[in-house]
């Protein structure tokens, strides 16, 4: 009895020591390297950028970079929370425009005197500039409009270039429509109503950008949203609804892009560059030849919204000289030869960045839109700027009901100026 | 009671312990932060019962619950019938009745957010694919309105949780002594009346069980409801957990989520606990 109780104690001893061992911080790295803990949520390059961060790591021997990857829209952002929660600090994490910047704000370092942030494209640094200050460098561009297909263009007899206004568009979508049974596809569009993304985030943007003057910033600090080019919207709306395929409330983004666009059932889809990797692994042939890339038409003009996704941020909890080498990595991936590289080959990247060629850029897709954002002609995201979650719950929604009939439209726009004016002002 | 020595609280320790850690803690910690506007990182003011008052006058919480028992009960109703009616069936003395209570348990092993997606195929392409070959309007367009993702939950739940609640009836259902029914067959009452005044009072017990792993559990769902409908269309299938979440997590109010959590979790306890003693009084004892 004795025996079992002293084993019983000792067992108990040993079990929460383990589990204090488990808590000690691992910051301090051995002797004179500096480790650097880069919290990041893209897995979809990991593999890319853990290679990268190894060749960095063989030029520089006393730095090590641990990576981890945490994929997802908000699982990133808890598992951040977590993070800072329990005092473990990144040196390195993303955030995602002015609401993780004014969120994260105490926790941000001045990058304006990077060569990366100077060597950054006109209007990529908007939403992390506060005061002047540079508080994130950006990961790379997207854009995104009408992908479209090029074969089934080609047999209707349709140039995408011409279709730089509504009515060129709508001309064509009949067009199309009406020869169906013969370019054997079951719908024009395939419009998914479901991913209130595509309709809060991207469709709406397009008309919104110009009220904010296409700055992130602006929209960040707007009371409120006035829907100037509703009119447009709702026509760009109950046009994909009325000619894609049915139920749009149901169809999503995986039936959108990997079935019915990829299996040739649709022409066009209303999404990014991101879709190249997933078209793809459907059909390589479909994706090098046959898809090309053309804005959503707004007052008649052909602009390409182009915007940062994700930024990088330097956190200055962390000890000078880790930040300081933190810096030192974040410039050497977007400004050394090697970086270069690995951005537009590896991790196939739209550069936000100047002193890249774009003849190497991986796909169609996002050669197409680097050209546009190289002209200037492009639409800022300023969806990124809008109050937290108006997209997706409050105007994604809405358009739910909307095309289910359940909302008509001026009440969808006075909902939504309401709901804009009730976040801002904090209700 | 004598044994409750020092010995007792030893043995109890490690379970007071993780109780207190795990749930107790959390619970009043989470309580506290309800009146404060936590978001996560940052406490700058307690805000007392604000988070409370705005609550009732949010209308999305207000849809959302009501969406919630509106769910439940049609998924409790819907459960517990299949659920015994399975039982029954398995406890006659048909030859394959081991292998149909595998195989009507089978789904409860599956994770209910991978459930969640193989419903949404069959929702979406197999019952459209169906209904356009038969000419049936009413299997096409499912989850793409409030009625078809409501009765797609339903379904999605009592496919998972009807063979659980079979295993608590077949097991009450088989203790049911073989000679208080042979003794009323014999007094002349027939199937339905054997049914209804032997079996039913004596399975009683079970009810309690049953109704309460379903009614917790269709309360407090989230797996399922965010895999299938991910509560569209335009958020009207979106039950309170999600709602909480949703709170929580993509608008972070940390603080204003956790006072909606305090009242779910106030409610689900009171209702479950009604439940629970007004059932138990009605449980008959040999």
């Amino acid at each position: 009895m004795k025996l079992k109780k002293v084993s019983g104690i000792a067992s108990a001893v040993l079990a929460s020591s383990l589990f204090l061992a488990g808590c000690s911080s691992s910051d301090k790295a051995s002797g004179d390297q500096i480790t650097l803990d880069v919290f990041q949520f893209k897995v979809e390059f990991k593999n890319q950028f853990e290679e990268l961060a190894k060749a960095y790591e063989e030029e520089n021997p006393d730095v090590k970079i641990k990576i981890s990857t945490v994929g997802g829209g908000n699982d990133y952002k808890q598992s951040l929370i977590t993070k800072f929660t329990s005092k473990e600090e990144p040196a390195i994490f993303n955030v995602g425009g002015p609401t993780d910047v004014e969120q994260f704000g105490d926790r941000l370092t001045d990058l304006s005197d990077t060569k990366a942030a100077k060597a950054a494209l006109d209007g990529t640094l908007d939403g992390v500039t506060i005061d002047g200050k540079v508080l994130g460098l950006p990961f790379n561009q997207e854009g995104y409009g009408f992908i479209y297909n090029k074969r089934i263009f080609k047999e209707a007899g349709i140039n995408a270039e011409e279709l730089t206004s509504y009515e060129a568009l709508k001309e064509a979508v009949e067009k199309l429509d009406a020869k169906k049974k013969d370019l054997k596809i079951k719908a024009v569009f395939a419009f998914p109503v479901k991913e209130k993304w595509v309709t809060g985030n991207h469709l709406s943007n397009v008309f919104l950008a110009s009220e904010f003057d296409g700055n992130v910033m602006t929209a960040y600090e707007s009371p409120t949203v006035a829907f100037t080019k509703g009119d447009q919207l709702k026509q760009m709306i109950d046009l994909q609804n009325e000619f894609s395929v049915q139920p749009t409330t149901s169809l999503d983004y995986s039936q959108q892009v990997e079935e019915l666009f990829s299996l040739e059932q649709v022409a066009i889809i209303q999404q990014g560059n991101w879709v190249y990797n997933t078209v793809n692994d459907m059909d390589p042939e479909l994706a090098e030849k046959n898809i090309g890339i053309i804005p959503i038409p707004v007052d008649g003009e052909a602009k390409m919204p182009v915007g940062v996704p994700n930024y990088w941020a330097v956190n200055n909890k962390v000890d000078d000289e880790v930040a300081k080498e933190a810096k030192k990595f974040l410039d050497w991936m977007y400004t050394s030869d090697t970086g270069k590289e690995a951005v537009l080959k590896d991790f196939k990247f739209i550069p936000a960045y100047e002193g890249y060629d774009s003849s190497k850029i991986a796909d169609p897709l996002s050669k197409e839109i680097y050209e546009y954002s190289a002209d200037g002609k492009t639409i800022g995201w300023t969806f990124q700027g809008s109050p937290v979650g108006w997209n997706e719950d409050q105007f994604g929604a809405s358009v739910q009901a909307y095309v289910l009939g359940e909302m008509t439209w001026d009440e969808l726009i006075q909902k939504n100026i309401k709901a804009w004016e009730d976040i801002r002002s904090g209700n | 009671m004598k044994n409750r020595d020092l010995s007792f609280w030893l043995f109890l320790a490690p379970v007071l312990v993780a109780i207190f850690i795990v749930v107790i803690y959390p619970l009043l910690t989470g309580l506290y932060y309800s009146f404060t506007n936590w978001d996560g990182l940052r406490i700058s003011k307690f805000v007392g019962f604000d988070n409370y008052i705005k609550l009732f006058h949010d209308k999305e919480f207000g849809d959302a619950f009501w969406f919630t028992i509106k769910f439940s009960i049609a998924a409790i109703i819907v459960i517990n019938i299949i659920g015994l009616g399975l039982a029954l069936i398995v406890t006659q003395h048909i030859k394959s009745s081991s292998f149909l209570r595998t195989v009507f348990f089978m789904p409860n092993l599956i994770g209910g957010l991978i459930l969640g997606f193989i419903w949404q195929f069959i929702f979406t392409k197999a019952f459209a694919s169906i209904g356009e070959s038969m000419g049936i309007e009413g299997l096409q367009g499912w989850l793409s309105t409030t009625e078809t993702g409501f009765w797609g939950l339903v379904i999605l739940t009592s496919w998972q949780m009807a063979g659980y609640v079979m295993i608590i009836y077949i097991a009450y259902l088989q203790s049911v002594p073989e000679e208080l029914i042979e003794a009323a067959q014999i007094d002349g009452a027939n199937r339905l009346q054997r049914f209804r005044n032997i079996t039913v009072p004596m399975i009683a017990p079970a009810f309690t069980v049953s109704l309460f792993l379903t009614l917790s559990n269709s309360f407090k769902m989230y797996d399922q409801n965010l895999s299938l409908t991910n509560g569209g269309p335009f958020n009207s299938t979106q039950m309170v957990a999600m709602d909480i979440v949703k709170t929580a997590f993509t608008e972070n109010s940390m603080a204003y989520a956790q006072s909606k959590a305090m009242i779910f979790f106030v409610t689900v306890a009171a209702i479950s606990l009604l439940q629970v003693y007004y059932n138990k009084k009605k449980e008959v004892e040999l």
